[in-house]
C-alpha cells in the first residue's frame, strides 16, 4: 500500500500512451484492410457491371424508352408527387430530430467504454480526457449538416451563386452546431428525457407524411395539397438554411446562437460526471455494434436509449405434448422466437416502417428516378430484414442456448430461418403494394418480390451468424488506433446475400418490366440463398454431426 | 511540476529516437522506463485517517426507488466492512451509491470528510474501486492496462511495482497477453490487481471472491487483511463466509432491514443461507 509517489503523468501523455501502445504490435495499414475484401469489392462490382448490361438489352428488347435507365423516372406520368420543398422541410426535420436524438444518447461527448473504466479513476485533470471527445464529435454534425444542405440548397435556387450557397451552408452548421450544444448542455446537467422522446417520436413518424401526402394527393384531385399549403414549413427553425438559400439573412442568427452555447459548454466540460460518461460509452459501443449488425432495431434501441424489450406480456405456448419429442422441440423453438418477436410490436412497427421509405422516396418530386429507389429499396430490405434477426445474433453469441434442446445444429438453424422467412415474404408485397399504388412498378414486379421475400430471410441469417473479428490476428494500423483483421470482411457478411437475392427484382425495377425468365431465376436465387444462409459450419473437430460437435441426444417418444 | 513536463517530453522524444532505432515491439517496454524515469521526489501515502467512510440515512436505489432499508454506517483507517445478504438485496446498489456511481434516493455519503465527487482528484487519488466491468482495450497488454494506472497515479517504480503484482495475482506469464484472451478468472484477477498497482487509502471491492479459486482468494484475503491492520479502510461485499471471517472487522446485513452483526456472526448467516459455498 505505501508505494513511492512522483509527479503525475497529464491526460495527454496517457493518452498518447494508450494510442501508442496499441499501435506498436500492428502489422501492415490500411491497405491490408483493403485487401482483404478485395475479392469482394471486386465480385460487387463485376456484379454490378454485369446488371448494369443485362438492364440496358432489357429496356431495349422492352421497349421501355430511349432515355437512359440512369435517368428514368420509375413513377407513371400524371403521379402528383409531394413538392420538393415540403420533401425538404420534411427530411431537414427529421434529419435534426434523429441527429439530436442520436447526440443525446451517445454522449455528444464520448469516450469509449476501456477509456471510461481506465482513464477516469486517474487523478489527473479530466479536461484532457473529455475535450478531444467533444472537439472531434463536432465533426459528425457538420459533416452531416454539409452533406445535406448543400444539394438541398443547390436544388432549391433557380441560379444559385457561391456566396447564397456558402451562407446557406453556414446557417446549416449553426443549426448543426446548436443542436450539438443542446445536446452536450443536457448531457452536462444530466437533463432533457423529454426532449430525447420527442425527437425519437419524430424521426419515426415524420418520413411516413410523404407518402401519406402523396398517395392523399393523387385520390383527392382538386382538394390536392398544393405547395401554397405546405409553404409554411419553410419557416419551421430546422428549414431556415432553405431561408437562407432563397435570400433571407436573418436566420444566420442561428450562427451567433450556436456559438454562443457552444463556448458556454466548453467552459462546463469538466462538470459531466462519470457516470453521464460511462452511460455514454456504453451507449455508444452499443450503437457501434448495431451498426455492424445493421440492425434497425437495435441501432434504433441504442441510438433512442432505450434499455429494455418492452413490457409486452405476450406468451404464446411453449409445452407441448403431441408428437414426437423432436416435433415437440421443433414447436417449442418456433414458438419462442415468434414470442419474442411479438413481444416486441415495436420491431414490427420499424420493419414496417422500412417498408415504406422506398415509397416515400418516390412520392417526391424529382426524387422519382428508378436508381434511386432501387438503392434505397435494397438498403431498406437488408434493415429489414436484420431487424428481424435479434433472436438469431443473441444465439450466435450464446450457443448454450441453442443446446438446451435436443436438436442437431442444422434443424436450430433452419428453426432460426422460419420467423425472418415468414415476415419478409410478407414485408414484400407491402413494401411493393405502396410502391405500385404511386404507379412505380407492376403487379409482376410485386409477385417477383414476393419470391425473394425467404431469400432475404436466409441474408438474415448470414448477417446473425458472422464470424466476429479476430484480435488474436495481428491487428492493423489507421489513424483512430488498431483495427482487427476481418473487420471490413465482417461487415460485409449478410449485405452480400440481400444483393444477390435482390438483383433480378432490382434490375427489372430499373429496366422498366419483368421478363418471363425472371421469375425462374428469382426462384432459383431464393434457394441458393436459402441453402447458403442455413448452412452451419461444423468445427473441425467434430465432423459426426450433433449440435456444435455434441451428438444429439437420442430422442424418446 | 513544469520541470517534469519537460523531462516527460523529453524523455517521449527520447522514446520516439529508440523505437525507431530498436522497432516497434520495444515501444511498450521504453514507455516503461521512461514512466519510471520520469520522476521528482516522491510524497508518500496520505497517514492512516479516522472515519474514512461516513454514509448518514443512505438510501440507496434506481429511479428513485429504494431497494433495501435505510443504510447509516462508518467506516475508519483499519477497518474492513463487509457487505452480505441473499442476491438482489441491494448490496452492489449500496457500494455503488457510497463511491458516487449511483445518485442517492435520500441520504448522503462523506468520504475523508468530503461529500462523494468523484470527479475532484482527492477523490480519485484515495479511493480504489473494483466492480466486475469487463471493459479493457483490446489492442494493450495486460502489463499495460496496469501501467496506465500505475503511472497515472504516480508510482515511481512502475515496472517494479506491476511485476511484482502480476505476481501476487500470478499473472506473471500473461503479462504481455491481450486481455480478451485471458480466461474469466484471469481477467478478474488483473482488474484487482488494477486496485493494487496504485497507492489507496480506501479500497471498494464488490464481491472479489467471485472466479477466483480456492487459493487465490486465500491468498487474497490474507493480504486484505495484512493491508487493513496497516491502515487500510477496505469496504467489500462477499458472499465468502471464510472470505468474510478472514478479512472483515464488522459487517452489514443488507436486506429490508439493516442489520449490523460482527464477522463471525455474518459468516455464519451467509453460511446457513449457502450452505455449497466453497
Amino acid at each position: 500500500m505505501s508505494m513511492k509517489i512522483s509527479e503525475r503523468f497529464s491526460a495527454k501523455d496517457i493518452r498518447q500512451y494508450t494510442f501508442r501502445a496499441g499501435l506498436s504490435r500492428t502489422e501492415g495499414g490500411l491497405m491490408e484492410l483493403v485487401s482483404e475484401v478485395y475479392t469482394s469489392i471486386l465480385g460487387a462490382l463485376t456484379l454490378l457491371t454485369m446488371a448494369g448490361a443485362l438492364i440496358v438489352a432489357l429496356r431495349h428488347s422492352l421497349g421501355v424508352g430511349d432515355e437512359s435507365a440512369l435517368l428514368a423516372s420509375a413513377i407513371s406520368p400524371g403521379f402528383h408527387s409531394v413538392t420538393l420543398l415540403q420533401a425538404s422541410a420534411t427530411v431537414l426535420l427529421t434529419l435534426a430530430a434523429a441527429l439530436l436524438s442520436v447526440e443525446m444518447t451517445m454522449g455528444p461527448v464520448a469516450m469509449t467504454l476501456p477509456q471510461t473504466a481506465w482513464w477516469l479513476g486517474l487523478p489527473v485533470r479530466r479536461r484532457g480526457f473529455i475535450q478531444p471527445g467533444f472537439l472531434k464529435s463536432l465533426i459528425w454534425p457538420s459533416a452531416a449538416a454539409l452533406a445535406v444542405v448543400l444539394p438541398m440548397a443547390l436544388g432549391m435556387e433557380v441560379n444559385p451563386t457561391p456566396g447564397r450557397l456558402a451562407l446557406s451552408v453556414l446557417c446549416g452548421l449553426g443549426l448543426a452546431w446548436l443542436l450539438y450544444g443542446i445536446a452536450s448542455w443536457c448531457q452536462i446537467t444530466d437533463s432533457g428525457a423529454w426532449l430525447k422522446k420527442t425527437m425519437g417520436a419524430i424521426t419515426l413518424i415524420a418520413p411516413l407524411t410523404l407518402v401519406a401526402t402523396a398517395l392523399f394527393n393523387n385520390v383527392a384531385g382538386g382538394g390536392a395539397i398544393t405547395a401554397a399549403n405546405t409553404a409554411w414549413m419553410e419557416y419551421l427553425p430546422t428549414s431556415w438554411p432553405l431561408l437562407v438559400a432563397d435570400g433571407a439573412t436573418w436566420p444566420l442568427l442561428l450562427v451567433a446562437l450556436a456559438l454562443g452555447l457552444l463556448v458556454l459548454v466548453f467552459l462546463n466540460l469538466e462538470r459531466i460526471s462519470t457516470g453521464q460518461l460511462k452511460s455514454s460509452a456504453a451507449a455508444g459501443a452499443y450503437a457501434a455494434s448495431s451498426l455492424l449488425s445493421m440492425d434497425a432495431t437495435e441501432l434504433s434501441r441504442s441510438l433512442g436509449g432505450e434499455t429494455s424489450a418492452g413490457t409486452s406480456r405476450i406468451r404464446l405456448p411453449l409445452i407441448f405434448k403431441r408428437g414426437t419429442a423432436f416435433s415437440r422441440s421443433v414447436k417449442t423453438l418456433i414458438s419462442t422466437h415468434a414470442t419474442m418477436a411479438l413481444r416486441s410490436p415495436a420491431t414490427l412497427l420499424r420493419v414496417l416502417v422500412l417498408a415504406a421509405i422506398p415509397a416515400s422516396l418516390a412520392s417526391v418530386e424529382f426524387l422519382g428516378n428508378a436508381i434511386l429507389i432501387a438503392v434505397a429499396l435494397y438498403l431498406c430490405a437488408h434493415f429489414a430484414a436484420t431487424t428481424l434477426g435479434a433472436t438469431a445474433r443473441f444465439s450466435a453469441g450464446n450457443p448454450a442456448v441453442d443446446m438446451l434442446m435436443p436438436l442437431p445444429a442444422k434443424t436450430v438453424r433452419l428453426v432460426h430461418y422460419a420467423v425472418p422467412a415468414a415476415v419478409m415474404t410478407l414485408w414484400a408485397p407491402v413494401c411493393f403494394g405502396l410502391l405500385l399504388a404511386l404507379g412505380v412498378g407492376s403487379p409482376s414486379l410485386l409477385v417477383l418480390a414476393v419470391l425473394a421475400g425467404p431469400g432475404l430471410g436466409a441474408a438474415t441469417l448470414r448477417a446473425a451468424f458472422r464470424p466476429t473479428p479476430d484480435w488474436n490476428m495481428p491487428a492493423v494500423a489507421s489513424p483512430t488506433g488498431p483495427i482487427p483483421m476481418g473487420a471490413i470482411k465482417a461487415f460485409l457478411i449478410g449485405p452480400d446475400l440481400t444483393l444477390i437475392v435482390l438483383l433480378p427484382v432490382l434490375i427489372a425495377l430499373i429496366a422498366g418490366g419483368v421478363p418471363a425468365i425472371a421469375f425462374p431465376i428469382q426462384l432459383t436465387l431464393t434457394f441458393l440463398a436459402y441453402k447458403w444462409g442455413t448452412h452451419v459450419r461444423k468445427p473441425k473437430s467434430a465432423k459426426d454431426g450433433g449440435l456444435f460437435g455434441i451428438p444429439a441426444a437420442p430422442v424418446q417418444k | 511540476m513544469d520541470i517534469c513536463r519537460g523531462r516527460v517530453l523529453s524523455l517521449e522524444l527520447q522514446v520516439e529516437a529508440e523505437c525507431f532505432r530498436e522497432g516497434p515491439k520495444q515501444v511498450s517496454r521504453l514507455y516503461f522506463q521512461v514512466m519510471s524515469k520520469a520522476t521528482s521526489p516522491s510524497r508518500k501515502s496520505a497517514p492512516p485517517r479516522q472515519d474514512v467512510v461516513r454514509a448518514e440515512k443512505l438510501q440507496a436505489g434506481y429511479g428513485g426507488q429504494g431497494v433495501c432499508g435505510v443504510v447509516s454506517f462508518s467506516l475508519h483507517a483499519a477497518q474492513a466492512l463487509a457487505l452480505v445478504g441473499p442476491n438482489g438485496a441491494g448490496k452492489s446498489t449500496v457500494v455503488k451509491t457510497v463511491v458516487g456511481q449511483l445518485e442517492a434516493v435520500s441520504g448522503s455519503t462523506l468520504i475523508n470528510g468530503a461529500k462523494v465527487d468523484d470527479r475532484t482528484l482527492d477523490f480519485r487519488r484515495e479511493v480504489a474501486v473494483v466492480f466486475d466491468d469487463d471493459a479493457f482495450f483490446p489492442a494493450l497488454t495486460v502489463e499495460e492496462h496496469l501501467a496506465i494506472v500505475s503511472a497515472g497515479h504516480g508510482v515511481e517504480d512502475v515496472e517494479e511495482t506491476i511485476a511484482a503484482e502480476l505476481e501476487f495475482f500470478g499473472l506473471s506469464a500473461l503479462g504481455k497477453s491481450r486481455p480478451y484472451n485471458l480466461s474469466s478468472g484471469q481477467r478478474r484477477r488483473m482488474l484487482l490487481a488494477s486496485a493494487f498497482v496504485r497507492p489507496r487509502s480506501l479500497l471498494v471491492l464488490d464481491e472479489p471472491e467471485q472466479r477466483l479459486d480456492t487459493a487465490m482468494r486465500h491468498r487474497l484475503a490474507t493480504r486484505l487483511r495484512a493491508e487493513v491492520d496497516a491502515g487500510l479502510a477496505l469496504l467489500l461485499v462477499t458472499h465468502d463466509p471464510d472470505f468474510l471471517a478472514t478479512v472483515a472487522t464488522k459487517a452489514l446485513f443488507i436486506a429490508d432491514t439493516i442489520h449490523t452483526m460482527t464477522p463471525t456472526q455474518a459468516a455464519t448467516a451467509i453460511a446457513s443461507e449457502n450452505p455449497h459455498a466453497d
